[in-house]
Parts: C-alpha cells; sequence; structure tokens
C-alpha cells in the first residue's frame, strides 16, 4: 500500500511578520521556520498507518518549496516516512492553491498513491484548499478536518468534526485523501537516532517547471498589514459642554442614540 | 569559515525544543521545589536519545556529534539547569571515559544501558580534601585475586543518587601522588556502597549531588578502565570534553533567563511605557546578549574542534569559563531587569540566577580554567 502525506513549511507564529518591499509576500529575513502545526497531526497518522500496515506500506512525504524546507521533510523522514520528495521551488510563497495543488497532482497521478494525507489548511494563508483540490484532480474520495481516523480492509472510517461539537462518521474506499484537523493524535517527537537513521532516507528532488503547467486563478493582488487606525479623541472642556460634544458625537458617528 | 548550524543540526534543535517547551518547562519549577526530576522525564530524554547523544550507534547511542550533545544540553537548560547537567555528567562523565579508555568487552557492557538512560552514570573523583587538587584522592584501591578492594569516601557526586554506574578514582600508593592513581567502573548497586547524603543546594536542586562512602567494594578486575596509575589522565581528559557539557549548561540556563528578560521589559510599563523604551534597560539586554553569543561561539567552536579530533584543550576552558560567568551575570540582571518580581520565586529568573553559580564551580573551578588557559599559553 503506498501513502503520501504532503506538507508545508510555515512562519512560526512567534516571528516578526512584516510583508516584502513588492507587496507579495513576507518579508522572510525576519522569518523563522517550522511544519505547519496540521500537517504534523498529518504525518503522524500516516506513519502510525504506516506502522499498522508493516513492511506492505510505503510512506513517502512531499513537499514543496526552496532548500529551507528540507528541514521539514527530514523532520518528517525522523518521525518515521520511508522516503520523499521535494519539488523545488524557491517562488513557491507565491503560488496560489490551485496551483499547488496542480503540482503535487502532476506527481501523484501516475504513482498509484492509495491514501494521501495533508493537513486541513496551512498556518499561513489557511486557504484549505490544496487537499481537496488534490482529491479532485485525482477523482479521488476526500473527507476533510479529520478528528480521528481508522483503516480497516480498504475503507477509510473518518470522524469529523461539525459544528456544536457533534461528531460525523463517514466512510470512504481507497484511493482516498484526508485531511487532519489539530488534535487528532498526538504528534510524536523525532528522537535523535531517528534523526540519524533519517540521514540515510532518499530525498529526491524535482524541478517544480516540470510540473507545474497551470497558471494561477486567485492572483495575489496585495498583501499588507492593516492601515493603523486613528486614535481616539479627547474631549475638553467643562462637563455641559462635554456632555454636548459626546451626544453629538453618539448622534453622527453612531447609530447609539437613533 | 561558516557559523551557521547545518540543515541536521537545526533539525536536532527544532526536535529537541519542541520537547523541551511541551515536557520540561512546565514543570521546572516543581523539579526545582521538589529537589527531583520524575523518573517519568529522565525516561523520557532516554528514548529521546539525549543520554546517548554523540556515543556510537553499535553501542546504542545516537551516532550524533559533539556539536549536536552541546545543543542537547543547552536547550535543555534553557528550561531546566537541573536535567542539562544530568545529562551533561552522565554522558561526558561516566559514558565517556567508558567509551574512550574502555575495552571492547567493556563498552559492549556498559554503554547501552548508560546510552538508553536505563541506568544513570557519574563521575567519583572528587573528595573532602580532593578537589581542585585531584591528585590528592586518598579513596584507595587493592588488588586482591581477580578483583580490587575499594575503600574511602566520595563527595559532590553528580547523579550518585540514582546508583547507577560510576567511574570511580582510586589510590593504589598515595606517595605516588597523580601517578597512583587508577580509574574503574563501577556499579553502585555493589554491596558496600554507602550514601550518606544528596546534598541539599542552592541551585540545579533536581540534580542529586551525592556524598558516598566505599566500604570495603569489591570491583572486578575487569572493570579497571585503562591501565593501573592512567587514572590522573583518564580523569583530566574527561574533564577536558566535560567542559564543553558544562558550558553549554551555562548557556542555556543564560539563555532562558535573557528571553524571559527580554520579554518582560517589553511587557513590563513604567513611566507610561515599557521599561525596554530606557536606556538603562537597553544596555543590559545588550551586554546580556553579548556575553551570551561571545560564549557560544566558544562553545560551539570547542565542539566542533573535539569533532574534528584537534586539540580543544584550551577552547573548552575558555567555554566553560565564560559561559559560566555569563550565566551568573545574565540570570542576575535578568532579575535585575524584572525589578522586586524577579526576587519573588514565582518568576523562573530567581532559579535561574541560583542554577547558575555552580557552573562557575564544578567541573573545575573557573580558578582552575584560568590555570588551564595560562599554562597553555606559556608553554
Amino acid at each position: 500500500m503506498k501513502l503520501l502525506v504532503c506538507i508545508k513549511q510555515v512562519p512560526d507564529l512567534e516571528s516578526r511578520f512584516k510583508p516584502n518591499t513588492e507587496g507579495s509576500w513576507f518579508n522572510e529575513a525576519d522569518l523563522a521556520w517550522r511544519m505547519n502545526e496540521y500537517d504534523e497531526y498529518a504525518v503522524e497518522q500516516a506513519v502510525q498507518l504506516r506502522e499498522q500496515l508493516g513492511d506492505s506500506a510505503e510512506l513517502t512525504v512531499l513537499s514543496i518549496g526552496p532548500d529551507r524546507v528540507v528541514e521539514a521533510i527530514k523532520k518528517t523522514l525522523a518521525m518515521g516516512a520511508d522516503n520523499a520528495v521535494h519539488i523545488q521551488d524557491p517562488a513557491a510563497a507565491t503560488k496560489d492553491p490551485w496551483q499547488i495543488a496542480s503540482i503535487i497532482a502532476a506527481y501523484a497521478k501516475d504513482k498509484g498513491f492509495d491514501l494521501i494525507f495533508t493537513g486541513m489548511q496551512s498556518q499561513d494563508r489557511g486557504s484549505a484548499q490544496v487537499g481537496v483540490t488534490i482529491a479532485e484532480l485525482l477523482g479521488y474520495s476526500c473527507a476533510t478536518t479529520l478528528v480521528g481516523f481508522a483503516f480497516d480492509n480498504g475503507t477509510v472510517t473518518a470522524k469529523r468534526e461539525l459544528e456544536g461539537g457533534i461528531k460525523g462518521v463517514v466512510k470512504l474506499k481507497t484511493p482516498a485523501l484526508v485531511t487532519c484537523q489539530l488534535g487528532l493524535n498526538i504528534p510524536r517527537y523525532p528522537t535523535l537516532p531517528n534523526i540519524m537513521k533519517a540521514k540515510r532516507k532518499e530525498i529526491t528532488a524535482l524541478a517544480v517547471a516540470d510540473l507545474l503547467t497551470v497558471e494561477p486563478l486567485a492572483r495575489t493582488a496585495s498583501f499588507h498589514s492593516p492601515a493603523k487606525k486613528g486614535g481616539g479623541i479627547v474631549l475638553e472642556g467643562d462637563v455641559d459642554n462635554l456632555v454636548d460634544q459626546l451626544i453629538g458625537i453618539l448622534k453622527d458617528k453612531t447609530a447609539v442614540l437613533r | 569559515m561558516n557559523f551557521e548550524l547545518s540543515q541536521d543540526h537545526r533539525v536536532l534543535q527544532s526536535a529537541v525544543r519542541d520537547f523541551v517547551v511541551k515536557e520540561i518547562k512546565p514543570i521546572a519549577a516543581k523539579i526545582d521545589e521538589e529537589h527531583m526530576i520524575p523518573d517519568t522525564l529522565v525516561a523520557k530524554m532516554g528514548e529521546m536519545g539525549f543520554l546517548g547523544s554523540y556515543l556510537p550507534e553499535e553501542y546504542g547511542g545516537a551516532g550524533m556529534d559533539m556539536l549536536s550533545y552541546a545543543i542537547v544540553v543547552e536547550e535543555v537548560s534553557k528550561a531546566c539547569g537541573s536535567s542539562g547537567v544530568l545529562i551533561s555528567a552522565h554522558t561526558s562523565l561516566c559514558s565517556g571515559p567508558i567509551y574512550t579508555f574502555g575495552t571492547e568487552e567493556q563498552k559492549r557492557k556498559w554503554l547501552p544501558a548508560l546510552n538508553s538512560g536505563d541506568t544513570i552514570g557519574c563521575f567519583l573523583l572528587t573528595e573532602p580534601d580532593a578537589g581542585s587538587d585531584a591528585g590528592a584522592i586518598a579513596t584507595t584501591c587493592k588488588r586482591d585475586g581477580d578483583d580490587y578492594i575499594i575503600n574511602g569516601s566520595k563527595i559532590f557526586i553528580t547523579n550518585g543518587g540514582y546508583k547507577g554506574t560510576g567511574v570511580v578514582f582510586a589510590t593504589s600508593d598515595r606517595s605516588l601522588k597523580h601517578k597512583g592513581v587508577s580509574a574503574f567502573i563501577i556499579d553502585l548497586q555493589s554491596e558496600g556502597v554507602v550514601i550518606l547524603k544528596n546534598e541539599n543546594k542552592m541551585g540545579i536542586r533536581g540534580s542529586y549531588t551525592t556524598a558516598f562512602a566505599l566500604d570495603n567494594v569489591r570491583i572486578p578486575a575487569a572493570n579497571l578502565l585503562g591501565q593501573e596509575g592512567q587514572g590522573f589522565k583518564i580523569a583530566m581528559d574527561t574533564l577536558n570534553g566535560g567542559r564543553i557539557g558544562i558550558a553549554s549548561q551555562a548557556l542555556g540556563i543564560a539563555e532562558g533567563a535573557f528571553d524571559l528578560a527580554l520579554a518582560y521589559s517589553k511587557e513590563r510599563k513604567q513611566f507610561g511605557a515599557p521599561i525596554c523604551d530606557l536606556q538603562a534597560i537597553q544596555f543590559k539586554l545588550a551586554d546580556m546578549y553579548a556575553r551570551i553569543e561571545t560564549s557560544k561561539l566558544m562553545t560551539y567552536k570547542a565542539a566542533c574542534l573535539k569533532d574534528a579530533k584537534k586539540n580543544y584543550t584550551i577552547e573548552s576552558a575558555m567555554c566553560k569559563m565564560l559561559a559560566s560567568e555569563a550565566a551568573s551575570y545574565v540570570t542576575k540582571e535578568a532579575i535585575q531587569i524584572h525589578g522586586g518580581y524577579g526576587f519573588i520565586c514565582d518568576y523562573e529568573v530567581e532559579r535561574m540566577y541560583r542554577d547558575a553559580k555552580i557552573t562557575e564551580i564544578y567541573e573545575g573551578t573557573n580558578e582552575v580554567q584560568r590555570i588551564v588557559i595560562s599554562k597553555l599559553l606559556l608553554s
């Protein structure tokens, strides 16, 4: 059985976020990087299934981005993936979800993956489109926002989180794709011996130009910090005057006294 | 010259950091209050491979390098100096000399349980009358058939309370001074090994600091480490490497305190603005950070030199000296930045200040480090 987990490296949430001068993405000089948190749950679930299936299964991890994303790939290999694909793309951050999904689908289409895991969304862009779009492009069944996962005899049983804490259970035949919610499991720490073993695992590098054939459908028009709101209004004068001013403002600028 | 960590070292650093933030940081205050590192944490650190980082995979280690070991101790010590020194003393002072000076048979027998953390290692050199003057030890060893019989007392033994595996130093003839000293691997569960007490200390309170009586302890001759009379050399070589561990511990303590002080200086408002707007605070932050970075460069350099199998004696003495003095300075200033709150036990910098002091003292006082450095300069 062939398994694929797709991961993204995102800016650490404690970084200083500033738009770059082109207004297309963050200024990366100020950022520290880590694996998208949702993807950690996807990796853990994929590794657990890999362990459940034993040596009849093979788990591949895929990530798109510049050289730095190999750090996240190596972490996944240390958590238990068998091998890796790094789609080299220094400009991945400016591609839209449609392009990213198309690149992954172009890679995966002739590989015969039975099950694909992704995070529900990324912490930086948060579009939550890539997983479902890959499934659509490959013609796979798909379940999103997993909070529970089981696999038996070619069938995925996926527990989903719904409004008001209600849980729904869906069953999918493979080939399938699932997107994973936070709390699905407890992601393991990569241990030192496994970090060493991961160094011997194969990372295949592919050029993005060989896989990308589509134009963006949602081009980034601007990328900027929100305009600073003006300071408050300071009223001065004696109390009678202050009250008149305040009532005037409330009438003119708010719905309070209408 | 490249001052960046490699990608593999960054993978390691972030893995250790995640573990420390989730598993150690939340209980660091409790470890200090209760004078104990929970067994569950020791076991988890063993599973993570923290207790055998640079020992080869064939003996159950992780097979990493000395720089990786320094990073592990540093990251752990950012949250908890007690846990940091547990790793450092265990690895550098027990597994280290067994690996460096042991026979193949000794390595196979002792290292796997140490590297997994199933037994915790310690180093029994210091005695009531032999601290910096290590050649003056009075614990005796006497050959008796296939055994040696050890008699004497040892004090200030980090990790001693676990009664795991130790490297013990004893003399066959005190008149020979350091030439009479031999080193042995000792199972501290052996008959005649008695814990006199675990010390109550100012800092690193979660770490055992143990006084032992060794009363007619029989050690098989197969446990002799190196040759008879080679003990002093083994001790000095071991401490040489150990200083990288203590420097890493001190560096971590300093960084942990600095992070808290920096964050606090941005939050705390006085005179209508965060105190980090005050030049008095800004200058403190600059001085603290500069000392941390200086210590880090020297510590990593010493580790890299050891990895490259080059001489690193002067660098290991300097990194231990610089980092420990940085730790004492930075933790003191971190309290000052916190003001009165820094003096309250609920704020972690108070613990870090207490933890920092010992790094200027153990594994060679900083006065001894200055002797080592100046001797090499003048030799």
